[in-house]
């Protein structure tokens, strides 16, 4: 009776059938099998299938929810081998040959069923069409944006240049991320540095990798940006907005996870030599959104950026001359002009605290002076140590 | 407030007064009164009209004998010239209208406004309050004699608490028969945008803004509303819907500076922007939760759908010698019938008290 049960071995023989021997009891494989194949090879693959069918339905499962109405046209081996012929060109030729070869195995192993080839075959065809479709929506119109002007098309287009200056430019570590709440709102507050807002983007991107729940990040971005061309609707598609108390709050209360950066223009036009020491946190504004939606604060410390670009002077005449809130004069700029724009592969670590709960005030604590501002001056100096911490750890600007 | 007996429109012989009588000449119960200085060129079935000027003292009289109850002031010339004349009957014609409802007892005032009159600044927020300060970026008649009013309407709401008095601030309107500067923006064959600047727009369709003004007459919350179509669009993707997906992209300084200069040669720079440059820079978007909350009013286009159909209009206005009216009536009132079931189930769902209408229907969602 046992012995029904008991699970077969599940590696091939050479023939390529399935090995008709039972199974050991501590293994998936049997007693001639396991001495003489690679053990962690054999079992997997198995397991291989399980896993490669349930993602597939996972991912038509997905498809389906957002789009109801896609329907493949009719599946045929013929038509699924033209497909990918099609679309092999553009890939290399390595990786041409190694898809090559691991559909062959597949095919001769006979590990996947009919139904499998049906679900590469629908996501494959969905892939495409929605690739072809974009052009078209896009000049339809037919895309979604919601209120704040967050366009996550664009975004999908941004994140590839985002994640190469997330892991190989700046090779950026961070630690804390489970600080952040999966859901719900959260007010993250880091220091601001580096002359062009690219901490901004990293701290976002540094979510979007590393959080399970890859939550969109809303930044507060000063009002001097949406008077630039280019930027102001770049920052808008992204997702961000302007910072005004009443943005922030509107945002938290909508349960959004927001980047606050306090010291504003003063923390990104810092000379080289003030690196690493906090301007003054603002006005307390985002203790006041903090307050009134009730939502934690996380502070956050961003080190590395600092030193992407190396100012040496701010050029107060130039800067009133073209309306700039500042003109820094660094070593490449404005002497080469835009390659003064390439900042440095600096060793980059960002840390996000512990959540400050906000919710024992009550909700008219946003209008206690004094409660602001001690809250906002506490929230400084744990940015401060923060900082501190990590630069007491660092060996290397460039090395980490 | 219920609804009224006798509603007095001022200036019905223009688009929103004529617009306005003829939906309310649907309304059972209710003395339409009409007032313009010039015949209407075109009957409106049931419109008591009286041809008269707004500013005529004798006007309090006229009300008080004719039992007027609400007043919705829509006398206003829109122009982009600063002129005496248009200031004498926009600003003045209000007050005047405004005194005459107070003599004659009248209790509920409706008058619209626009949402450029907070002016397109970069520190705006995305959702600007009505309680907020005005600060028209436009140099424009229109805007100008706008915040006049809204500054009279702001001290006669203090004086006269007894009255209620609702201004509506719409943002740009779009629809197939008005002509506003929206309107005229994506006719034209040029669309020119400021390069590199997408700034957050809010539309309204016009039949949303006739359903607004009637709205308000009947309901009971007076104050300040900004009143627009679900939904907030970046300049592009409103180009896009509003079949514009290719808009030549103009550097702001240039534009800046090379207006006046092309004005001065003569050429008609305002055609070419109807809408001005700031106002195509930055957002101007108002904050619709006291329309929702305060005001209870749900337009029926999303802002998407007005643009839509607006486009599809266009289109086959160039097909049909009628501007495609007839061909697409039946489409229309089929959607309009659909749009109003679900506008009405929407209600429902948000106030369950009252839910004593039809359930939702299965499948009727995806009607679009």
């Amino acid at each position: 009776m046992t012995s029904n049960t008991r699970p077969r071995c599940a590696a091939l023989t050479k023939a390529g059938e399935p090995c008709k021997n039972y199974a050991l009891a501590d293994s998936s494989l049997c007693r001639a099998h396991q001495g003489a194949a690679p053990a962690p090879a054999e079992p997997s693959e198995a397991a291989l299938r399980q896993e490669l069918s349930v993602e597939l339905d996972n991912l038509i499962a997905r498809v389906e929810s957002s789009d109801g109405d896609y329907r493949p046209p009719p599946f045929s081996p013929q038509a699924l081998l033209g497909l990918l012929n099609h679309n092999l060109r553009r890939l290399s030729p390595e990786s041409v040959e190694a898809l090559l070869h691991k559909l062959r195995g597949y095919v001769n192993s006979d590990l996947l069923d009919l139904d499998t080839w049906k679900g590469i075959w629908y996501i494959v065809n969905y892939a495409l069409q929605q690739q072809a479709d974009m052009v078209k929506r896009r000049f339809s119109g037919e895309y979604e944006t919601d209120d704040w002007g967050f366009d996550p098309e664009f975004l999908a287009i941004v994140q590839p240049f985002l994640t190469f200056m997330y892991r190989r430019y700046w090779r950026i570590e961070a630690s804390g991320i489970e600080n952040i709440p999966e859901e719900g709102p959260a007010l993250l507050t880091p220091n601001h540095s580096g002359q062009l807002p690219w901490d901004g983007a990293m701290v976002g991107t540094a979510v979007y990798l590393e959080h399970p729940s890859q939550r969109l990040v809303r930044s507060l971005y000063a009002s001097w940006f949406p008077t630039l061309p280019f930027l102001s609707s770049i920052f808008v598609k992204a997702g961000q907005t302007l910072a005004s108390v009443e943005n922030g709050t509107r945002l938290l209360e909508e349960n959004q996870l927001v980047a606050v950066y306090p010291e504003g223009i003063k923390g990104v036009g810092k000379l080289y030599r003030d690196r690493y020491r906090l301007a003054r946190f603002g006005r307390g504004g985002f203790v006041r959104m903090a307050l009134r939606a009730q939502a934690p604060i996380i502070p956050v410390s961003v080190v590395g950026a600092e030193e992407t670009y190396i100012s040496l002077h701010k050029s107060e005449a130039i800067a009133r001359l073209i309306g700039f809130p500042f003109f820094p004069i660094t070593p490449t700029w404005p002497l080469l002009g835009l390659f003064g724009f390439i900042p440095l592969p600096t060793k980059w670590h960002i840390d996000f605290g512990e959540p400050i709960p906000m919710d024992q005030y009550g909700p008219d604590a946003a209008n206690n002076l004094v409660l602001v501002s001690q809250l906002t001056d506490q929230i400084r100096n744990i940015v401060q140590q923060m900082i501190h911490q990590r630069l007491a750890q660092r060996r290397s600007v460039f090395f980490g | 407030m219920a609804q009224p007996r006798t509603v007095l429109i001022t200036g019905v012989g223009g688009y929103w007064g004529a617009r306005l009588a003829a939906r309310l000449a649907a309304v059972p119960d209710l003395h339409v009164i009409g007032l313009d200085t010039t015949p209407l060129k075109t009957g409106i079935r049931g419109l008591d009209f009286v041809q008269t000027d707004v500013r005529n003292p004798l006007l309090a009289d006229f009300m008080r004998e004719e039992k007027v109850d609400a007043v919705c002031h829509l006398a206003f010339v829109e122009s982009n010239r600063r002129s005496e004349a248009n200031f004498d009957l926009n600003v003045m014609g209000t007050m005047k209208v405004f005194g005459a409802c107070t003599a004659a007892g009248v209790r509920k005032i409706v008058c619209r406004s626009s949402t450029a009159v907070y002016g397109a600044h970069p520190e705006n927020p995305a959702f600007l309050g009505e309680e907020r300060a005005l600060a028209p970026t436009s140099r424009t008649g229109t805007v100008r004699d706008l915040v006049e009013i809204e500054a009279f309407c702001n001290g006669f709401r203090s004086q006269w608490p007894d009255i209620a008095l609702n201004v509506l601030r719409f943002p740009s309107i779009v629809g197939p028969a008005v002509d506003t500067p929206m309107t005229r923006f994506l006719h034209s064959h040029l669309t020119p945008t400021l390069m590199g600047f997408d700034p957050l727009m809010q539309i309204i369709h016009e039949a949303d803004v006739v359903e607004a003004l009637w709205h308000s007459l009947c309901c009971d919350a007076p104050g300040v509303f900004n009143v627009a179509a679900e939904g907030v669009l970046p300049l592009s993707r409103l180009m896009a819907l509003g079949g514009k997906p290719l808009a030549p992209p103009v550097f702001h300084l240039a534009a800046y500076w090379g207006n006046p200069l092309l004005g001065g040669m003569g050429m008609p720079v305002g055609r070419l922007w109807p809408i001005e440059l700031e106002y195509l820079r930055y957002p101007w978007v108002g904050d619709l939760c006291k329309m929702r909350e305060i005001l209870e009013f749900a337009p029926t286009y999303s802002a998407a759908a007005a643009l839509r159909e607006f486009t599809a209009r266009r289109r086959l206005a160039h097909y049909t010698s009628d501007g495609g009216r007839s061909a697409q009536d039946e489409e229309l009132l089929r959607d309009t019938i659909e749009r109003r079931r679900r506008a009405r189930q929407r209600a429902v769902a948000v106030n369950p008290q009252g839910s004593l209408e039809i359930g939702v229907e299965q499948g009727e969602e995806d009607f679009v």
